[in-house]
């Protein structure tokens, strides 16, 4: 087992280098193939899907740049993969996984491995992972606010072969799609995801006939070093010291509040040691973090704070130690239910350690970003007397500002960071039974600050529906607003209402089921700001004039 | 009779004057980018001097004239634009600035916002609003517009937008508001959405029509003192500008929709590619022109082009019909840095003409690409574009022997991994670029245009499997001689979200039919053959991104007129991604026409590189893995037919060329490098 990794070979630098550049141009042409054939809205508009290679000893080699809360997650798949099928991975096998509790990060993350083999051994994995639209469980779109146990959140695929030695096991997949809702978009996403990896085998095929075997795979060894190399020497330049900081979520949805995150991170020469064990104990609600997820959320604190130019490989995280306790929320014992987790709790373990480390390297520190709060709309159109599933993409929140300057407007949450699309009004008005009366930049919602906090953005969706529809929420930030940084303020909290005639407004909480939604109802969305950076007296008299004369702070917010 | 190509760049003015019996006479000038029709009169004059004329007896001669100029894209790309205001819909004045919450470069937290082209202070809600089926929800208010206006009219804007939602459906309001403003400010250029992009997704139609705005009035007015000055000269002839979709359009037609132009200087080479299809009798090109900062690739399939609408330049969106250029960030002046991890990158940091590569020796420190080809010999330090800018060497060693230090490695090894790196790069890039337009670059012959590709463009060929690389020799003239060879053509689009099912033949022909109308009238009386190519931009009902879906060849007038639409559809997604699924919903969402009228074809004749006779090589030592003394050729003065076996360079005032082991070169009647790699 594992001969191609017995002997390191000594390699000249050049040709790591053009393999480096060769990987990542690997894992970019995946994610154009998803990109061009993915069949729902989530992937082919939102993009949220991530396209990756690992070599034999699950290591990710190269990952493309999709979704930042998928970096660092993927080698706990592949091992939980390779670990199940030891002696029994062949050519043309294709592998499906999605339980968190068997290495992936979340139910709706379903991922697809493809082996890549130099005579009887695996070199490479070929991996796929993508978010789908609905993947069973007892509420449509996998957010399940209700869920106290992960059965209810939607269906476990733990290991499997979806394909044994090229042939497909269509029962297998009969099953599968037996349990989701929408077994032919699912289809045509899962195809479009194997269709990816065979991309990347492909290409990796080929790079493997020409370069060596040896060459190639000992190349990995030089690519992680690296990496390696690269974040210590960004590490380096910190301040040494032990820091703490901590981030706290509004709520779980069945009781537990004010749950918080807390990060011990000790920074010593080049080496950082993040301890979270004194995170709040695991709560009833789907806001509890896999074990994957939480050091993905930890890898994900990471990349951002060292140089953006590092290559994100298992090189890059290796000076990171990471202590967490089992029971905890970013920890939790199953069965407890964890799809929220890659929104929340993973950008509140982030931002916790981003916090902590604020001391140490005030110049790379980040103020909080607005959080994630979704609504899922199920309806009829009366257009076409079909259901439709809709789900909130618009109204993102602000990004928190840094030291190099105020903070996006609407860039969405800090564990996506700009890298989920809302569709077009004009298409999600033809498509479906709503009316967008009003989205714009909210004002007076980011921090202020010597750089001003993103600023949020306001929404009125009328629903254009004939008969009640039900809409679900999920999310966080309504009571606890994106934190200011180094003298900056907090940005504003989330406020969502819905509007109903003839009754009075009503809150919505961002864990809710079942609300019942009338015909000609009106959500009124306001999303968060970013959190500011740096004491507001420092910021520039020019800067608050535009913000004025733009109208992003109003002349009441000015004073 | 003479008709006139001119090809505007940032450093010369080429022109190509053919008469009717095809013999191309060609000039040089130097640009005037303050007022570009100053040195391209300069040009005129020069050219006019070739032919023992003047001016005014070549003007006089002249038929018609194409230019080629980056007038619109300078305006964008140094934003030094028209003050824009722009008119939406009450409660969607931010469209623009929410760039549907992306952000560029997903782990770069501490990256200033862009400022955008048009700040929130002049972007103006109207109340109106438009269902998406093109009813009216809310009538124009009056008073809300006269608001709106007086304030961009206070602000003393010199340019408006106005887009409305769903205006592609009904452009009512739009046209009411272009006349309130019309008449409230007379003298500001007016750009509705409906007019310039009338196509769902209101971002793309939004930027775009910004765009225009933003351009349109510095176009109009480059446009207005080039027609006084040829008017002045004697001028009696058509001027046809060169549009972003390798089309030429009339001068009023391009100033009223200045978007179209943002692309024309690029498009001009590959207006260069399609006219060497022509001459090489090899339809299947990938042109690939290397400059100091960036390589353009373009596609060209079966002699022509491919058209996009997802066009970005800076930082504007642009989604009028394109020519599918794809810009890879690797150029001459492209810097090599080496990272901690001791990784060598090259790019997309350029150090442009101005310190430029370190062998310019001014002011330059770090290595670049053209540092590296100066350590390996590939260029003469005496003899760099015809010896007009001598070279360090000793600099660009200096340079390079920082990156080797880095990496641990020598000097040469150092250079030759520049080299690689940024052959792999752009190889890459090639290969990403053809997939994600559904082809096999095996199946291409690479050109090389610009003066850096020449080095580089054998060894990304062969990194491609590609077998056949021709090299044209005098590269900046050919875009203004291709020029020449382009058609008038206008594109039409119009967005009708309906599922094919749903649809009717006659709902079809009709929607075509009122397309071609348009596109007929724009061409005016024009007395030439004219042709109408029509197509469907289709999804399958869950996808968002539609395709293009070509009809040529579709009987409109067939009963089984859209089972034909939906089996051509089936089969271009397959071939752009390799799965198909018959039997499921396909969706119409825009129909575009594009009505062209072709121009007298353009004679071929070479530049008789027959009967010239090879002066014997000169010599010089070149790196390929050690230090092997190969023929410098003169590249002008190569006889048709000669064959050279690399290694061997070739050289001429604007390019160098290298031959590597195992390729063949032969001279084409034109002089041409066409080289066959094994």
């Amino acid at each position: 087992m594992l001969s191609l990794w017995y002997h390191r070979v000594m390699l000249d630098p050049i040709t790591v280098s053009v393999l480096t550049h060769r990987f990542e141009a690997i894992v970019q042409e995946m994610g154009e193939a998803m990109l061009r054939t993915a069949y729902s809205q989530i992937l082919n508009s939102s993009r949220d899907f991530s396209t990756a290679i690992c070599d034999g000893q699950a290591r990710l080699v190269a990952q493309a740049e999709h979704v930042p809360i998928h970096v660092g997650a993927i080698p706990w798949a592949v091992e939980s993969v390779r670990d199940a099928f030891a002696g029994r991975v062949r050519p043309g096998d294709v592998f499906l996984l999605n339980d968190p509790y068997h290495g992936n990060n979340h139910l709706p993350d379903l991922t697809a491995f493809v082996p890549v083999f130099v005579d009887d051994e695996v070199a490479f994995w070929s991996i796929n992972r993508a978010h789908q639209s609905d993947i069973g469980g007892s509420t449509h779109g996998a957010y399940n606010p209700g869920a106290t146990e992960i059965w209810q959140e939607g269906l476990r695929i733990t290991p499997l072969k979806l394909y044994d030695a090229g042939a497909l096991r269509d029962d297998v997949l009969k099953m599968i799609t037996t349990n989701v809702r929408h077994p032919h978009d699912f289809m045509g996403d899962l195809r479009a995801m194997i269709g990816s990896a065979k991309v990347g085998e492909r290409r990796l095929r080929a790079l493997l006939d020409e370069y060596g075997t040896k060459t190639v795979v000992g190349a990995v060894d030089e690519i992680l070093d690296g990496a390696e190399k690269q974040a210590r020497a960004c590490v380096r330049t910190w301040k040494d010291g032990v820091y703490r900081g901590e981030t706290i979520l509004d709520d779980d949805g069945h009781g537990f509040t004010d749950i918080w995150i807390r990060a011990t991170v000790t920074k010593k020469g080049d080496a950082l040691t993040v301890d979270l064990s004194d995170s709040h104990r695991q709560v009833h609600g789907f806001i509890n973090s896999s074990f994957p997820n939480t050091m993905s959320a930890v890898h994900m604190a990471f990349a951002y704070l060292i140089d953006p130019r590092t290559p994100k490989n298992s090189g890059t995280f290796r000076p990171v130690k990471t202590i967490l306790k089992e029971g905890t929320i970013v920890w939790p014992f199953a069965p407890a239910p964890v799809t929220l987790a890659t929104n929340h709790c993973a950008q509140d373990i982030a931002e916790a350690i981003i916090k902590a480390l604020a001391p140490a390297c005030p110049e790379r520190s980040i103020a909080g970003w607005g959080r994630r709060f979704r609504i899922a709309i199920k309806g009829v159109n009366p257009r076409t007397g079909r259901s439709f599933i809709w789900h909130l993409f618009h109204a993102r929140p602000g990004g928190g500002a840094t030291a190099a300057g105020d903070g996006w407007e609407t860039a969405g949450e800090g564990q996506a960071a700009g890298g989920i699309k809302f569709g077009s009004v004009e298409v999600a008005e033809v498509r479906f039974p709503l009316t967008f009366e009003h989205h714009e930049f909210r004002a007076d919602s980011g921090g202020d600050g010597m750089h001003r906090g993103g600023v949020g953005a306001v929404l009125r969706l009328r629903m254009d529906t004939e008969e009640p529809a039900v809409a679900n929420t999920a999310g966080d930030g309504i009571r606890h607003a994106p934190y200011g940084l180094l003298g900056g303020k907090d940005g504003l909290p989330h406020r969502y209402r819905l509007l109903s005639r003839g009754r009075p407004p009503r809150a919505l909480k961002t864990k809710e089921v079942g609300i019942v939604v009338r015909p000609g109802d009106v959500f009124f969305v306001e999303s968060s700001g970013g959190g500011g950076y740096g004491p507001p007296s420092k910021r520039a008299r020019a800067a608050r004039a535009a913000d004025v004369g733009n109208g992003v702070v109003t002349k009441r917010g000015a004073r | 009779m003479y008709r006139v190509g001119i090809d505007v760049g940032g450093t010369f003015t080429d022109l190509a004057a053919v008469d009717a019996r095809g013999r191309v006479v060609i000039a040089k000038s130097a640009s005037t980018p303050r007022d570009p029709s100053e040195g391209l009169i300069e040009g005129l004059r020069l050219l006019a001097a070739e032919l023992g004329t003047d001016l005014r007896g070549l003007l006089a001669a002249t038929t018609s004239i194409v230019h080629g100029t980056t007038v619109a894209t300078n305006a964008l790309l140094e934003r030094k634009g028209a003050k824009v205001g722009l008119l939406t819909t009450e409660g969607h004045r931010d469209v623009i600035e929410m760039r549907e919450g992306l952000k560029d470069d997903r782990y770069n937290l501490r990256m200033p916002p862009p400022v955008p082209l048009v700040p929130r202070a002049r972007r103006l809600g109207v109340r109106e609003r438009m269902r998406f089926d093109g009813t009216v929800m809310a009538r124009l208010d009056a008073k809300s517009l006269a608001a709106a206006v007086g304030r961009l009219a206070k602000d003393g804007v010199e340019a408006v937008a106005v887009c409305y939602l769903h205006s592609y459906r009904n452009a009512r309001h739009e046209v009411e508001t272009e006349r309130l403003v019309a008449k409230r400010l007379p003298d500001a250029y007016v750009s509705l959405s409906s007019e310039v992009l009338p196509q769902i997704k209101e971002y793309e139609r939004v930027w775009t029509t910004v765009v225009n705005a933003y351009v349109g009035p510095g176009l109009a007015r480059y446009l207005a003192s080039l027609a006084t000055r040829l008017r002045a000269a004697g001028y009696r002839g058509d001027v046809l500008i060169m549009q972003s979709h390798g089309g030429v359009a009339p001068m009023k037609e391009s100033a009223r929709l200045a978007a179209g132009a943002v692309l024309s200087g690029p498009a001009g080479g590959v207006a260069a590619g399609r006219y060497s299809a022509r001459l090489l009798g090899e339809g299947n090109l990938i042109t690939f022109d290397m400059g100091g900062t960036s390589t353009d690739i373009a596609l060209l399939q079966r002699g022509e082009p491919q058209l996009t609408g997802e066009k970005t330049v800076g930082v504007a969106k642009v989604a009028l019909p394109a020519l599918d250029i794809h810009t890879l960030g690797a150029g001459g002046g492209s810097i090599a840095w080496v990272d901690p991890g001791r990784i060598l990158h090259v790019g997309p940091e350029s150090a442009g003409a101005d310190p430029g590569p370190a062998g310019y020796a001014k002011g330059g420190m770090r290595a670049t690409v053209t540092d590296a080809n100066l350590v390996l010999g590939y260029l003469d330090p005496a003899n760099f574009l015809g010896g007009r800018i001598g070279l360090d060497a000793k600099a660009a060693e200096r340079a390079v022997a920082q990156v080797a230090k880095q990496l641990g490695t020598s000097l040469r090894e150092a250079a030759l991994g520049i080299s690689r790196v940024v052959n792999t790069n752009m190889a890459e890039g090639i290969k990403i670029v053809s997939v994600r337009r559904g082809v096999d670059p095996r199946k291409f012959a690479l050109v090389a245009f610009g003066g850096a590709a020449g080095l580089h463009v054998t060894e990304v060929a062969r990194l491609l499997e590609i077998r056949r690389v021709v090299v044209p020799s005098v590269a900046a003239v050919l875009s203004a001689w291709g020029m020449l060879a382009t058609d008038l053509r206008y594109e039409l689009v119009r967005s009708h979200v309906s599922e094919v099912s749903r649809m009717t033949p006659a709902a079809l022909r009709r929607l075509f039919a009122e397309l071609e109308e348009e596109g007929r009238r724009r061409l005016g009386a024009f007395e030439g053959p004219v042709s109408v190519h029509r197509s469907l931009d289709m999804r399958y009902g869950e996808q968002i991104f539609e395709i293009q879906v070509p009809l040529d060849g579709v009987d409109l007038e067939a009963a089984s007129l859209l089972d034909e639409v939906a089996d051509r559809f089936h089969r271009r997604h397959e071939e752009l991604y390799a799965y198909s699924a018959p039997g499921q919903e396909v969706v119409i969402v825009n129909a575009r026409v594009a009505v062209v009228g072709a121009l007298p074809v353009l004679p071929a004749e070479g530049q008789a590189a027959a009967g010239r006779a090879a002066a014997g090589p000169g010599r010089r030592r070149v790196w390929l893995g050690d230090w092997v003394e190969v023929p410098v050729w003169k590249l002008d003065a190569l006889a048709a037919g000669h064959e050279v076996k690399g290694p061997a360079i070739f050289e001429s005032a604007t390019t160098t060329v290298l031959a590597r082991e195992g390729e063949r070169v032969t001279v084409t009647r034109h002089g041409w490098l066409d080289i066959r790699i094994a």
